[in-house]
């Protein structure tokens, strides 16, 4: 039970952040289709950036080195760089869809496009493979928090065992973002003003917001949260490791949005669903539901009859199953943000 | 001192010489627009005089190519509307600027949040916007959603984001167009109110009625010229038409009495579902339309007329009823089905319904007859025969445009846009026409033409079902009235013999027939 | 003033727009080139001036003698780059009918996949001793059309009777197919066992299953890869141009992705056409596929759940080049899969890798999505002295004030809510 939750909680958290990514643009105005693109980029900053600095030893001249709390601030460090130069990635289409008015679906694509493609290239002339890992030991051993190191080696209660062992601190840090930045949306005044450029620019502008200032910080906003889950998504399930590929995880992530009607509550609860989903594909032969020792799914995998369905294939394409599905049975009532999609034309009324 | 001088000024705002040009096109051509602190003062033009645009520039929406703009004298420059707001402007703009999905609350107060570290303080603007509302008598409910409330309360809404952002110089434009007879009345009364408290009003307005109620004086313009300002104390309305128009207007379309014939519409009982509420937007519709006469569909906006509309051309089900065109049941018959059997369909929105808007003129023109042996063999279109006929019609009913038939429909003026689209239908010769809002944003020369032209149709002999909330179009042109209110046919009215007051109360649903009486 | 006439031509600018798309695209390659070349000093100037030279000149390289490189007419280069061509005119066609039917068709990948699963099932199932050989390639590239054109119905279904966005959909029916391919795969028997290749399916010539060469490989002696299927390539592209300028069902497809309500409004089955137009790019993605496994001469990688065939997006940037015209789609995609030729040849002669092409690609999508402003910009620039002969009919007093000026939108946006 606690390996389900924790697995979960992996794949949901940077659903989650992503989602919210896709909120910021769409909510002033700008369909993101390039979350996958920009989640592309972000991992493979937050590799590269801590790959260059265990290279040069730049930890090693802090103090306490060794000590896995610094550690913890050298996750941090990856994220934050992640998070800038995704913002810095968005801004491409930020300028695409704002100044120039072109087509968003088109350069969102060419971002998706753009971003593996600029990732693989710089992948192989710095590795010579065609993926970037740690120069050393890998992300459990650097990075990952252990109940020994809060001093609860001995404790074997369900809490500590699940959200105290073998955890991340950018699973925490994630959530606190995405409470704070929900309360941005819903409190303040720029969330207010970003929120009212989603809906009606016309009317917004004529109470002067800018509007294409408006837009930018959206943009910037969901870069950053979208590079930053790119880096927790690589380096939480995949070890670190940045192959210009998140497999269709930022296009999940826009499924989770609209799933989640555009709103932050919603939107986390979806993005649970869609992780558990994503942890059975990916764990279904460890996971052991009840405790009682057997490992149902993976028996039913066996099974002369289940098993022609149950199989990892089908475990594995049951987001995207699930995701059409939702789709279909919500799209009747979702409710996109009004102006989204629309290049804003102060000459229009 | 200064506060001396300023009072002392009797114009809070002047507009001198402005002229503003789009590409093509002279929008603002030399216009002096001088405001009394304290009046209410009308802008008339007819639609396309300038009369938006003059208020964009005042507004900071746009900037003029040359003239100025005075506040108390002093000459001001405003950028945007931060600027105009700055000055104490305000405008309640002819489509309302309102965030639809936000309550009414936030709507009030967006663009002027007082806030606490970034977070917004909703309790001191809850209180200042109760102030004001009881202040003015507008009634609102400022924790409804935008969405979920009545135009006249959308409006209130305008009036107060004016009002908390201590506006004094407050800009309405065309803000009669969409309510009953009865919410205008009120309207004026609030102007009225706003002015005794001190507020100086603009007041754009193309219809005579109103500003001769509520206006101490008016500035008129045409096709984007000054044409000169006078006292509504000292004109007439039929001064005010000559100078908005340029000439003696016909106030009242020439026909003779109508001669009905068969039946060619009939309708049984129609209902149709609303997209927006459980209820049906349109209930237990029945109507005829006999060949040689207009019959006109009267009400508000928003009361089931376009479902009704929709149902009867195919574009929605409707849930109940029967319709028959020349004798043949079409209830269940497909769009084309329904145009191939006899119906003509000029459509309430040329934008949406209309025009492909990226195709040129002349694929326009063919739209609804590509598929006919004249225009394609096996499959394939014949361009010369498309070619051949578009010419004509353009000749025809008169369709100007840049490239002729290669025309792309989006880079055409609205009157043509319509000209092209009456001339598909009309051209079809089908026993009915239906038009919704056939006139809607034009100028008076292609409303005149087209009520002509619809007319000519009726003594041709076709039958012309109008849908129509200009009460005076509904007026001179119908021969039968309806009125629909909240979906149903409450009234059979005589144009002869009615009054637009009657009419007025009719479309308000203070007034209704029985059916014992309506069936007679 | 010919020349002007012929420079304000719509079609000529917009050949002018993509010609500036691509040399910006190459140029900003070249840039990269650069500045890694300065900046690694495993690579240096010297292999970036090589790296730029190949960029440009990537298809007439004939190899290197003693470190330098040797340009001239090369027949394989041709000849490859033709057949690499195929799949990718095909899947641009594909997402060129969906545009100009106001659809967005991010679907190929896996209309790809669906006909490529088709096509070999086909093509290595069916007993060529009891059934003619040509008889088993028309009926295994008609299965890839099929299968293509009813993976591409779904997304089109989708959005036809349940308004769901049809990028969202092809996004999900892509990574679907992708998953259920190896899936079929997995359990078919058609694992080529030959020497240590694993992963891999059958090359169709496995069970004597090939495209004719159509004399192509005389033209193009040294390629091992060049057939038949690129003059199948250019005359579906042309039967598809006909289809959409000249026949009522091109009329109808058009009104319907232009503005869905108006078409509706004109009796046209708006539902059955945004279905049929999804259907059609799926089964001329479909066919791509076919046409390139049924070559003969590569062999399928099936485990394809982890990532989608490049094929796809590629087709994104051959339709978009090409301004969604079914004719400049032959040559933009002979100009992508000239691209490919140049990759192998980066990583082949210097220290650079095939990506760099896929970041010119990505770089040539980008700027298409701002065509329309190189083209203002450039008629602009070509009509400045000629802007005030606007003819007088269009300055009516209508223009002004409520209909305000005209501005041209997004292409297919009125109306068609999401």
């Amino acid at each position: 039970m606690s390996y389900l939750i924790q697995q979960t909680l992996i794949y949901a958290i940077p659903l989650m952040i992503v989602a919210l990514a896709g909120v910021f643009a769409e909510r002033s105005g700008i369909i993101n289709l390039a979350l996958e693109g920009i989640m592309i980029f972000g991992a493979f900053i937050g590799v590269l950036f801590v790959h260059v600095c265990q290279k040069y030893g730049v930890f090693e001249l802090l103090p306490g080195a060794a000590n896995w709390g610094s550690m913890q601030l050298f996750e941090i460090l990856g994220m934050i760089m992640a998070g800038l130069l995704g913002s810095a990635f968005a801004l491409l289409l930020g300028f695409a869809a704002i100044n120039l008015k072109a087509d968003q679906t088109i350069s969102g694509t060419a971002l998706n496009m753009l971003a593996p493609a600029i990732v693989l290239f710089f992948v192989r002339i710095i590795a010579n493979q065609e993926e970037l890992r740690l120069y050393k030991g890998d992300a459990a051993e650097w990075f990952m928090i252990k109940k020994g190191m809060l001093g609860l080696g001995e404790k074997d209660g369900f809490i500590v065992n699940t959200f105290l062992n073998k955890v991340y601190i950018a699973t925490y840090l994630c959530i606190i973002i995405f409470v704070v930045c929900s309360i941005i949306l819903y409190k303040t005044r720029f969330g207010l003003r970003l929120r009212s450029c989603g809906e009606n620019p016309q009317a917004a502008d004529s109470l002067g917001i800018n509007v294409v200032k408006m837009r930018y910080s959206g943009i910037i906003f969901s870069g950053f949260l979208a590079g930053m889950g790119g880096f927790v998504y690589a380096l939480t399930t995949s070890n670190c490791m940045s192959n210009g590929d998140v497999a269709g995880f930022g296009f999940l992530a826009l499924a989770v949005m609209i799933f989640g009607n555009w709103k932050p509550l919603n939107i986390a609860l979806a993005a649970l669903l869609f992780g558990l989903f994503k942890c059975l594909a990916a764990g279904y032969s460890s996971i052991d539901i009840n405790g009682d020792g057997i490992k149902l799914l993976f028996e039913l995998s066996k099974h002369p009859t289940w098993g022609k369905v149950l199989n990892p294939n089908f475990y594995r394409m049951l987001p995207y199953l699930i995701s059409l599905l939702v789709l279909a049975f919500t799209s009747k009532k979702s409710r996109a943000p009004k102006a989204e999609g629309i290049p804003y034309d102060k000459g229009q009324r | 001192m200064e506060q001396a001088t300023s009072e002392a000024y009797p114009y809070v705002i002047e507009m001198l010489h402005i002229t503003k040009e789009f590409p093509g096109i002279k929008a603002n051509d030399d216009i002096t627009l001088q405001l009394k602190r304290g009046e209410i003062h009308a802008l008339l033009g007819e639609n396309g005089a300038g009369k938006s645009t003059l208020m964009s520039v005042l507004f900071g929406l746009y900037q003029p190519e040359k003239g100025e703009i005075r506040k108390d004298g002093k000459v001001v420059e405003i950028k945007d509307p931060n600027d105009a707001t700055a000055l104490n402007i305000g405008m309640v703009h002819q489509h309302f600027k309102l965030v639809e999905v936000f309550t009414v609350l936030d709507n009030i107060i967006l663009g002027a949040e007082d806030t606490k570290l970034g977070f917004i303080q909703k309790k001191e603007a809850r209180k200042k916007v109760k102030a004001l509302s009881e202040k003015y008598g507008l009634a609102i409910d400022m924790d409804a959603k935008v969405e979920d409330i009545t135009v006249g309360m959308q409006q209130r809404v305008e009036i107060l984001k004016m009002l908390y952002r201590d506006n004094d110089i407050l800009i309405f434009d065309e803000p009669t167009a969409v309510l009953t007879p009865q919410e205008i009345e009120e309207l004026m009364q609030i102007m009225r109110n706003l002015k005794a408290e001190g507020k100086s009003i603009l007041f754009i307005s193309h219809k005579l009625n109103e500003i001769m109620a509520v206006a101490d004086r008016v500035t008129v313009l045409r096709k984007g010229k000054y044409v000169g300002t006078v006292d509504t104390a000292s004109t007439n309305k039929e001064e005010l038409s000559r100078m908005m128009v340029g000439r003696p207007v016909q106030l009242v379309v020439e026909k003779d009495e109508a001669k009905p014939k068969e039946t060619i519409l009939k309708i049984e009982g129609l209902s149709v579902p609303s997209k927006l509420h459980k209820n049906d937007a349109v209930k237990n519709v029945s109507l005829e339309v006999r060949a040689g006469e207009i019959v006109c569909i009267a009400g508000i906006d928003g009361n089931g007329q376009t479902e009704f509309v929709h149902a009867l051309t195919g574009l929605e089900k409707p849930s109940a009823g029967k319709i028959t065109l020349c004798g043949k049941d079409i209830t269940k018959a497909s769009i084309r089905k329904r145009s191939l059997t006899g119906m003509s369909h000029i459509p309430e929105d040329r934008h949406k319904h209309g025009m492909v808007l990226d195709f040129t003129l002349e694929q326009n023109l063919v739209l609804q007859r590509y598929f006919e042996p004249q225009f394609q063999s096996h499959g394939f279109i014949k361009f010369d025969a498309v070619r051949e006929y578009a010419d004509k019609l353009i000749t025809e009913f008169d369709v100007r445009s840049g490239q002729g038939p290669v025309t792309k429909a989006r880079s055409m003026s609205g009157g043509n846009q319509q000209k092209a689209i009456v001339a598909r239908e009309f051209d079809r010769n089908m026993p009915l026409i239906v038009a919704v809002q056939p006139t809607r944003g034009l100028d008076v020369g292609a409303i005149e033409y087209i009520h002509s032209q619809l007319v000519k149709q009726r003594d041709e002999g076709r039958a012309v079902l109008l849908v129509s909330l200009e009460l005076e179009e509904v007026m001179n042109l119908s021969d039968r009235i309806l009125v629909m209110y909240e979906g149903e046919i409450v009234g059979e009215l005589d144009p002869k013999t009615t009054t637009t007051q009657e009419l007025g109360l009719y479309m308000a649903g203070a007034k209704r027939q029985d059916k014992e009486v309506k069936a007679e | 003033m010919k020349m002007r006439r012929f420079l304000n031509k719509d079609g000529t600018r917009s050949v002018l727009a993509t010609l500036i798309s691509i040399l910006i695209g190459l140029f900003a390659g070249a840039l990269i080139i650069l500045i890694v070349g300065l900046a690694d000093s495993k690579l240096g100037l010297d292999e970036a001036w090589k790296g730029i030279r190949l960029l440009f000149l990537g298809l007439f390289s004939k190899g290197q003698q003693a470190g330098s490189l040797i340009f001239g007419f090369n027949s394989t280069n041709i000849g490859d780059m033709l057949f690499r061509a195929v799949p990718i005119i095909m899947t641009g066609l594909s997402v060129s009918l969906a545009y100009k039917t106001g659809l967005f068709n991010i679907g190929a990948s896996g209309q790809y996949l669906a006909g490529t699963t088709a096509t070999l099932f086909i093509a290595l199932k069916m007993n060529t001793a009891v059934i003619p050989p040509w008889i088993v390639w028309i009926l295994a590239f008609l299965g890839g059309i099929l299968a293509g054109a009813f993976w591409g119905a779904i997304p089109g279904m989708l959005k036809a009777f349940l308004n769901i966005n049809e990028v969202l959909a092809c996004i999900m029916t892509n990574w679907l197919a992708a998953n259920i391919v190896t899936w079929m795969f997995e359990g078919s028997g058609l694992q080529c066992t030959e020497g240590t290749k694993t992963q891999v399916i059958w090359k169709t010539t496995h069970n004597g299953v090939a495209t004719a060469k159509m004399g192509l490989d005389k033209l193009f002696p040294d390629s091992q890869q060049v057939d038949g299927g690129i003059i199948v390539a250019i005359l579906i592209a042309i039967l598809i141009y006909i289809l959409l300028t000249k026949t009522t069902l091109g009329f109808e497809l058009k009104a319907c992705g232009s503005n869905r309500h108006a078409a509706k409004y004109a009796g046209i089955k708006d539902k059955r056409s945004i279905v049929l137009s999804m259907a059609i790019a799926g089964a001329l993605a479909g066919a791509g596929a076919s046409l390139y496994w049924l070559s003969g001469s590569t062999e399928f990688h099936w485990q394809t759940y982890l990532s989608l065939p490049g094929e796809g997006f590629r087709g994104i940037a051959v339709a978009l080049l090409g301004a969604c015209n079914p004719i400049a789609n032959i040559f933009t995609g002979m100009f992508l899969s000239t691209l490919d030729v140049v990759g192998s040849k980066l990583s082949f002669y210097t220290g650079y890798n095939e990506y760099i092409t896929d970041v010119i690609i990505a770089a040539i999508v980008y700027l298409s999505a701002f065509s329309l402003v190189i083209k203002t910009w450039l008629s602009k620039k070509f009509k400045a002295a000629e802007i005030k002969k606007i003819p007088d009919v269009l300055i009516t007093s209508e223009n002004a004030g409520n209909d305000a000026p005209p501005v041209p939108k997004n292409k297919g946006k009125e109306g068609n809510e999401k």
